[in-house]
Protein backbone atom coordinates (compact mmCIF):
# COMPACT_ATOMS: atom_id res chain seq x y z
CA UNK A 1 0.00 0.00 0.00
CA UNK A 2 1.32 3.45 -0.84
CA UNK A 3 0.61 6.75 0.92
CA UNK A 4 -2.38 7.53 -1.28
CA UNK A 5 -4.04 4.24 -0.29
CA UNK A 6 -3.51 5.05 3.38
CA UNK A 7 -5.04 8.48 2.80
CA UNK A 8 -8.19 6.84 1.41
CA UNK A 9 -8.37 4.51 4.44
CA UNK A 10 -7.99 7.46 6.84
CA UNK A 11 -10.65 9.44 4.94
CA UNK A 12 -13.09 6.51 5.15
CA UNK A 13 -12.41 6.07 8.88
CA UNK A 14 -12.89 9.84 9.33
CA UNK A 15 -16.22 9.83 7.48
CA UNK A 16 -17.54 6.87 9.47
CA UNK A 17 -16.42 8.51 12.72
CA UNK A 18 -18.08 11.82 11.86
CA UNK A 19 -21.34 10.02 11.00
CA UNK A 20 -21.20 8.09 14.28
CA UNK A 21 -20.67 11.22 16.33
CA UNK A 22 -23.38 13.20 14.53
CA UNK A 23 -25.94 10.35 14.69
CA UNK A 24 -27.46 11.41 18.09
CA UNK A 25 -28.18 14.91 16.75
CA UNK A 26 -29.26 13.60 13.33
CA UNK A 27 -31.75 11.18 14.91
CA UNK A 28 -33.57 14.14 16.46
CA UNK A 29 -34.01 15.82 13.08
CA UNK A 30 -34.19 13.01 10.51
CA UNK A 31 -37.06 10.54 10.98
CA UNK A 32 -36.81 7.35 9.00
CA UNK A 33 -40.05 5.75 7.77
CA UNK A 34 -41.34 3.22 10.31
CA UNK A 35 -43.02 -0.12 9.71
CA UNK A 36 -46.38 -0.46 7.93
CA UNK A 37 -49.26 1.21 9.79
CA UNK A 38 -52.46 -0.74 10.32
CA UNK A 39 -55.19 -1.69 12.79
CA UNK A 40 -56.53 -5.15 13.61
CA UNK A 41 -60.13 -6.06 14.42
CA UNK A 42 -60.97 -9.63 15.35
CA UNK A 43 -63.49 -11.90 17.06
CA UNK A 44 -62.57 -14.88 19.20
CA UNK A 45 -64.87 -17.65 20.36
CA UNK A 46 -65.97 -18.14 23.97
CA UNK A 47 -62.81 -20.15 24.69
CA UNK A 48 -60.66 -17.19 23.65
CA UNK A 49 -59.68 -19.10 20.50
CA UNK A 50 -60.52 -18.61 16.82
CA UNK A 51 -63.00 -21.49 17.05
CA UNK A 52 -66.39 -22.49 18.53
CA UNK A 53 -68.11 -19.37 17.24
CA UNK A 54 -71.88 -19.46 17.81
CA UNK A 55 -73.82 -20.37 14.65
CA UNK A 56 -77.09 -22.10 15.52
CA UNK A 57 -78.77 -19.81 18.00
CA UNK A 58 -82.13 -19.77 19.75
CA UNK A 59 -84.16 -17.36 21.84
CA UNK A 60 -83.55 -18.93 25.21
CA UNK A 61 -79.77 -18.92 25.12
CA UNK A 62 -77.04 -16.40 25.78
CA UNK A 63 -73.91 -16.36 23.62
CA UNK A 64 -70.48 -14.93 24.16
CA UNK A 65 -67.59 -13.92 21.93
CA UNK A 66 -64.52 -11.79 22.47
CA UNK A 67 -63.92 -8.67 20.43
CA UNK A 68 -60.39 -7.44 19.90
CA UNK A 69 -58.63 -4.43 18.42
CA UNK A 70 -54.90 -3.99 17.81
CA UNK A 71 -53.22 -0.66 17.19
CA UNK A 72 -50.17 -0.56 14.89
CA UNK A 73 -50.62 3.01 13.66
CA UNK A 74 -47.42 4.38 15.15
CA UNK A 75 -49.18 6.48 17.79
CA UNK A 76 -52.06 6.22 20.25
CA UNK A 77 -55.48 5.88 18.66
CA UNK A 78 -59.11 6.40 19.60
CA UNK A 79 -61.29 3.64 18.16
CA UNK A 80 -65.01 3.04 18.07
CA UNK A 81 -66.26 -0.52 17.65
CA UNK A 82 -69.87 -0.38 16.52
CA UNK A 83 -72.17 -3.39 16.74
CA UNK A 84 -74.84 -3.79 14.04
CA UNK A 85 -77.32 -6.51 13.17
CA UNK A 86 -78.77 -7.45 9.78
CA UNK A 87 -80.73 -10.01 7.89
CA UNK A 88 -79.51 -11.37 4.55
CA UNK A 89 -81.12 -8.64 2.47
CA UNK A 90 -79.65 -5.70 4.36
CA UNK A 91 -76.31 -4.10 3.44
CA UNK A 92 -72.92 -4.79 4.95
CA UNK A 93 -70.19 -2.10 4.90
CA UNK A 94 -68.74 -1.54 1.44
CA UNK A 95 -65.03 -2.37 1.63
CA UNK A 96 -64.36 -1.15 -1.91
CA UNK A 97 -65.65 2.35 -1.33
CA UNK A 98 -64.83 2.33 2.39
CA UNK A 99 -68.38 3.20 3.43
CA UNK A 100 -69.94 1.90 6.65
CA UNK A 101 -73.24 0.03 6.65
CA UNK A 102 -76.19 2.44 6.81
CA UNK A 103 -77.86 0.21 9.40
CA UNK A 104 -78.55 1.58 12.86
CA UNK A 105 -75.76 1.21 15.38
CA UNK A 106 -76.88 -0.86 18.36
CA UNK A 107 -74.01 -0.91 20.77
CA UNK A 108 -70.66 0.80 20.84
CA UNK A 109 -67.29 0.40 22.48
CA UNK A 110 -64.95 3.37 22.74
CA UNK A 111 -61.37 2.22 22.96
CA UNK A 112 -58.15 4.16 23.47
CA UNK A 113 -55.00 2.25 22.60
CA UNK A 114 -51.31 3.02 22.63
CA UNK A 115 -49.24 1.98 19.63
CA UNK A 116 -48.47 -1.74 19.64
CA UNK A 117 -51.14 -2.52 22.24
CA UNK A 118 -54.28 -4.63 21.93
CA UNK A 119 -57.69 -4.49 23.56
CA UNK A 120 -60.13 -7.31 24.14
CA UNK A 121 -63.60 -7.33 25.68
CA UNK A 122 -66.31 -9.96 26.03
CA UNK A 123 -69.57 -9.41 24.20
CA UNK A 124 -72.62 -11.35 25.31
CA UNK A 125 -75.81 -11.39 23.30
CA UNK A 126 -79.18 -13.08 23.35
CA UNK A 127 -82.39 -12.82 21.39
CA UNK A 128 -85.75 -11.63 22.70
CA UNK A 129 -89.23 -12.23 21.30
CA UNK A 130 -88.37 -14.56 18.45
CA UNK A 131 -91.29 -15.80 16.38
CA UNK A 132 -91.54 -18.21 13.51
CA UNK A 133 -94.22 -18.19 10.85
CA UNK A 134 -94.35 -19.94 7.51
CA UNK A 135 -90.85 -19.73 5.97
CA UNK A 136 -89.98 -16.70 8.07
CA UNK A 137 -88.53 -15.88 11.45
CA UNK A 138 -88.83 -12.58 13.25
CA UNK A 139 -86.49 -11.28 15.95
CA UNK A 140 -87.97 -8.34 17.80
CA UNK A 141 -85.25 -7.72 20.35
CA UNK A 142 -81.57 -8.24 20.85
CA UNK A 143 -79.81 -7.96 24.19
CA UNK A 144 -76.16 -6.95 24.04
CA UNK A 145 -74.11 -6.88 27.25
CA UNK A 146 -77.32 -6.63 29.26
CA UNK A 147 -78.80 -3.77 27.24
CA UNK A 148 -81.99 -4.39 25.26
CA UNK A 149 -82.40 -3.15 21.70
CA UNK A 150 -85.45 -3.26 19.52
CA UNK A 151 -84.37 -4.71 16.14
CA UNK A 152 -87.47 -6.11 14.39
CA UNK A 153 -85.61 -8.20 11.84
CA UNK A 154 -87.29 -10.79 9.68
CA UNK A 155 -85.40 -13.50 7.80
CA UNK A 156 -86.74 -15.82 5.15
CA UNK A 157 -85.90 -19.51 5.05
CA UNK A 158 -82.60 -19.93 3.21
CA UNK A 159 -82.96 -22.98 0.97
CA UNK A 160 -79.20 -23.25 0.32
CA UNK A 161 -78.09 -22.81 3.89
CA UNK A 162 -81.27 -24.39 5.27
CA UNK A 163 -81.86 -21.91 8.05
CA UNK A 164 -82.96 -18.42 9.00
CA UNK A 165 -79.76 -16.47 8.70
CA UNK A 166 -78.85 -13.22 10.42
CA UNK A 167 -75.53 -11.54 10.84
CA UNK A 168 -74.12 -9.61 13.75
CA UNK A 169 -71.21 -7.50 12.61
CA UNK A 170 -68.71 -5.12 14.12
CA UNK A 171 -67.37 -2.05 12.36
CA UNK A 172 -64.10 -0.38 13.35
CA UNK A 173 -64.15 3.41 13.39
CA UNK A 174 -61.14 5.64 14.02
CA UNK A 175 -61.04 9.17 15.38
CA UNK A 176 -59.32 11.56 12.98
CA UNK A 177 -57.78 14.31 15.13
CA UNK A 178 -57.30 16.69 12.17
CA UNK A 179 -60.91 16.44 10.98
CA UNK A 180 -62.16 16.11 14.60
CA UNK A 181 -64.54 13.27 13.76
CA UNK A 182 -64.92 9.52 13.90
CA UNK A 183 -64.48 7.91 10.51
CA UNK A 184 -65.14 4.37 9.33
CA UNK A 185 -61.75 2.63 9.31
CA UNK A 186 -62.83 0.22 6.55
CA UNK A 187 -62.56 -2.85 8.72
CA UNK A 188 -65.35 -5.09 9.92
CA UNK A 189 -65.81 -8.61 11.18
CA UNK A 190 -69.03 -10.60 11.30
CA UNK A 191 -70.75 -13.66 12.68
CA UNK A 192 -73.41 -15.59 10.80
CA UNK A 193 -76.22 -16.74 13.06
CA UNK A 194 -78.87 -19.31 12.17
CA UNK A 195 -81.98 -18.74 14.27
CA UNK A 196 -83.49 -22.00 15.36
CA UNK A 197 -86.66 -22.78 17.32
CA UNK A 198 -85.99 -23.87 20.89
CA UNK A 199 -86.30 -27.66 21.27
CA UNK B 1 -126.67 27.27 52.47
CA UNK B 2 -126.61 24.38 50.04
CA UNK B 3 -126.37 26.92 47.20
CA UNK B 4 -123.26 28.44 48.76
CA UNK B 5 -121.71 25.01 49.19
CA UNK B 6 -122.51 24.16 45.61
CA UNK B 7 -120.89 27.40 44.42
CA UNK B 8 -117.75 26.72 46.49
CA UNK B 9 -117.56 23.16 45.20
CA UNK B 10 -117.89 24.50 41.67
CA UNK B 11 -115.13 27.07 42.25
CA UNK B 12 -112.91 24.37 43.77
CA UNK B 13 -113.54 22.10 40.78
CA UNK B 14 -112.58 24.94 38.40
CA UNK B 15 -109.44 25.68 40.39
CA UNK B 16 -108.50 22.00 40.33
CA UNK B 17 -109.08 21.87 36.56
CA UNK B 18 -106.98 24.98 35.96
CA UNK B 19 -104.19 23.57 38.13
CA UNK B 20 -104.28 20.26 36.27
CA UNK B 21 -104.15 21.95 32.86
CA UNK B 22 -101.31 24.20 34.03
CA UNK B 23 -99.50 21.16 35.39
CA UNK B 24 -99.90 19.28 32.13
CA UNK B 25 -98.73 22.27 30.10
CA UNK B 26 -95.61 22.78 32.22
CA UNK B 27 -94.74 19.05 32.50
CA UNK B 28 -94.38 18.53 28.75
CA UNK B 29 -91.71 21.20 28.20
CA UNK B 30 -90.01 20.04 31.40
CA UNK B 31 -89.70 16.53 29.98
CA UNK B 32 -88.39 17.84 26.67
CA UNK B 33 -85.98 20.15 28.43
CA UNK B 34 -84.77 17.26 30.61
CA UNK B 35 -84.02 15.14 27.56
CA UNK B 36 -82.53 18.10 25.72
CA UNK B 37 -80.24 18.95 28.64
CA UNK B 38 -79.12 15.34 28.96
CA UNK B 39 -78.50 15.16 25.23
CA UNK B 40 -76.45 18.36 25.37
CA UNK B 41 -74.47 17.00 28.34
CA UNK B 42 -73.69 13.78 26.47
CA UNK B 43 -72.60 15.88 23.47
CA UNK B 44 -70.34 17.95 25.74
CA UNK B 45 -68.89 14.77 27.22
CA UNK B 46 -68.14 13.50 23.71
CA UNK B 47 -66.33 16.76 22.88
CA UNK B 48 -64.46 16.70 26.21
CA UNK B 49 -63.23 13.15 25.54
CA UNK B 50 -62.01 14.14 22.07
CA UNK B 51 -60.19 17.18 23.44
CA UNK B 52 -58.62 15.05 26.15
CA UNK B 53 -57.45 12.55 23.53
CA UNK B 54 -56.03 15.34 21.35
CA UNK B 55 -54.10 16.68 24.34
CA UNK B 56 -52.86 13.16 25.12
CA UNK B 57 -51.73 12.74 21.51
CA UNK B 58 -49.85 16.06 21.69
CA UNK B 59 -48.15 14.94 24.92
CA UNK B 60 -47.19 11.65 23.28
CA UNK B 61 -45.74 13.45 20.25
CA UNK B 62 -43.69 15.59 22.63
CA UNK B 63 -42.22 12.37 24.00
CA UNK B 64 -44.26 11.87 27.19
CA UNK B 65 -45.32 8.47 28.52
CA UNK B 66 -49.11 8.55 28.22
CA UNK B 67 -50.00 5.05 29.49
CA UNK B 68 -51.80 6.32 32.59
CA UNK B 69 -53.73 8.91 30.54
CA UNK B 70 -54.87 6.23 28.07
CA UNK B 71 -56.10 4.14 31.00
CA UNK B 72 -58.22 7.03 32.28
CA UNK B 73 -59.45 7.85 28.77
CA UNK B 74 -60.73 4.27 28.50
CA UNK B 75 -62.59 4.80 31.75
CA UNK B 76 -64.11 8.04 30.38
CA UNK B 77 -64.99 6.29 27.10
CA UNK B 78 -66.80 3.51 28.98
CA UNK B 79 -68.82 6.02 31.00
CA UNK B 80 -69.65 7.97 27.82
CA UNK B 81 -71.08 4.79 26.25
CA UNK B 82 -73.16 4.21 29.41
CA UNK B 83 -74.42 7.81 29.18
CA UNK B 84 -75.41 7.30 25.54
CA UNK B 85 -77.23 4.06 26.38
CA UNK B 86 -79.08 5.78 29.24
CA UNK B 87 -80.03 8.62 26.89
CA UNK B 88 -81.26 6.12 24.30
CA UNK B 89 -83.40 4.44 26.97
CA UNK B 90 -84.92 7.77 27.95
CA UNK B 91 -83.18 7.86 31.33
CA UNK B 92 -82.19 11.53 31.19
CA UNK B 93 -81.02 11.94 34.78
CA UNK B 94 -78.65 8.95 34.55
CA UNK B 95 -77.42 10.13 31.15
CA UNK B 96 -76.68 13.61 32.51
CA UNK B 97 -74.99 12.21 35.62
CA UNK B 98 -72.78 9.84 33.59
CA UNK B 99 -71.96 12.64 31.15
CA UNK B 100 -70.90 14.81 34.09
CA UNK B 101 -68.63 12.05 35.40
CA UNK B 102 -67.15 11.61 31.95
CA UNK B 103 -66.49 15.34 31.54
CA UNK B 104 -64.76 15.38 34.94
CA UNK B 105 -62.37 12.59 33.98
CA UNK B 106 -61.78 14.01 30.48
CA UNK B 107 -60.95 17.47 31.83
CA UNK B 108 -58.56 16.02 34.41
CA UNK B 109 -56.87 13.96 31.66
CA UNK B 110 -56.56 17.06 29.48
CA UNK B 111 -54.99 19.03 32.34
CA UNK B 112 -52.51 16.25 33.11
CA UNK B 113 -51.72 15.81 29.43
CA UNK B 114 -50.87 19.52 29.10
CA UNK B 115 -48.56 19.30 32.12
CA UNK B 116 -46.91 16.14 30.76
CA UNK B 117 -46.47 17.80 27.37
CA UNK B 118 -44.74 20.83 28.86
CA UNK B 119 -42.44 18.66 30.94
CA UNK B 120 -41.72 16.38 27.97
CA UNK B 121 -40.91 19.38 25.76
CA UNK B 122 -38.49 20.69 28.39
CA UNK B 123 -36.87 17.27 28.60
CA UNK B 124 -36.73 17.01 24.82
CA UNK B 125 -35.05 20.40 24.59
CA UNK B 126 -32.40 19.32 27.11
CA UNK B 127 -31.84 16.10 25.18
CA UNK B 128 -31.62 18.06 21.93
CA UNK B 129 -28.95 20.45 23.22
CA UNK B 130 -27.04 17.61 24.90
CA UNK B 131 -27.08 15.59 21.66
CA UNK B 132 -26.02 18.61 19.63
CA UNK B 133 -23.19 19.42 22.04
CA UNK B 134 -22.06 15.78 22.07
CA UNK B 135 -22.09 15.68 18.26
CA UNK B 136 -20.25 18.98 17.76
CA UNK B 137 -17.61 18.34 20.43
CA UNK B 138 -17.31 14.67 19.44
CA UNK B 139 -16.78 15.47 15.76
CA UNK B 140 -14.28 18.24 16.55
CA UNK B 141 -12.22 16.03 18.90
CA UNK B 142 -12.39 13.09 16.51
CA UNK B 143 -11.27 15.17 13.51
CA UNK B 144 -8.39 16.72 15.46
CA UNK B 145 -7.26 13.33 16.80
CA UNK B 146 -7.51 11.79 13.34
CA UNK B 147 -5.52 14.68 11.81
CA UNK B 148 -2.78 14.29 14.43
CA UNK B 149 -2.65 10.52 13.90
CA UNK B 150 -2.56 11.03 10.14
CA UNK B 151 0.33 13.54 10.37
CA UNK B 152 2.35 11.21 12.59
CA UNK B 153 1.57 8.25 10.41
CA UNK B 154 2.53 10.17 7.24
CA UNK B 155 5.75 11.40 8.82
CA UNK B 156 6.64 7.90 9.91
CA UNK B 157 5.73 6.47 6.54
CA UNK B 158 7.76 9.05 4.57
CA UNK B 159 10.73 8.60 6.93
CA UNK B 160 10.52 4.89 6.49
CA UNK B 161 10.45 5.21 2.70
CA UNK B 162 13.32 7.72 2.62
CA UNK B 163 15.36 5.62 5.07
CA UNK B 164 15.04 2.51 3.02
CA UNK B 165 18.29 1.41 1.32
CA UNK B 166 18.23 0.42 -2.33
CA UNK B 167 18.93 -3.22 -2.86
CA UNK B 168 20.37 -4.71 -6.03
CA UNK B 169 18.91 -7.97 -7.05
CA UNK B 170 19.97 -10.13 -9.86
CA UNK B 171 17.60 -10.39 -12.74
CA UNK B 172 19.02 -13.64 -13.91
CA UNK B 173 17.01 -16.75 -13.71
Amino acid sequence: MNLEDYRVVFSAVGLIGVLLFTSPALSLVVHLPGPEKFSRLYILGPGHMASDYPLDVSADESYMVYLGVGNHLGSSAYYGVIVKFRNQSEPLPNSTSGVASPLESLYEYRVFLEDGKSWEAPLTFSFLDVRFSENQSLIEGLMINGVEFNVDKAASWDVNGTGYYYQIFFELWLYDAKADLMQFHNRFVDLWLNMTAPV
Amino acid sequence: MSGLLKQRAKSFAWLLLVLMVAGLLSFGPLCVRGTGDASASVGEADVAVRQAFNATLDAERAGANVSSLILRLNEAGGILVEAEIALGNGNSSEAASKAGQCIGIAESVKGDADVLKTSALDGALTVFWASLAFSVVGVAVFVVVLAVVWRRFRRGYVGKVLGAKPRVVSNEP
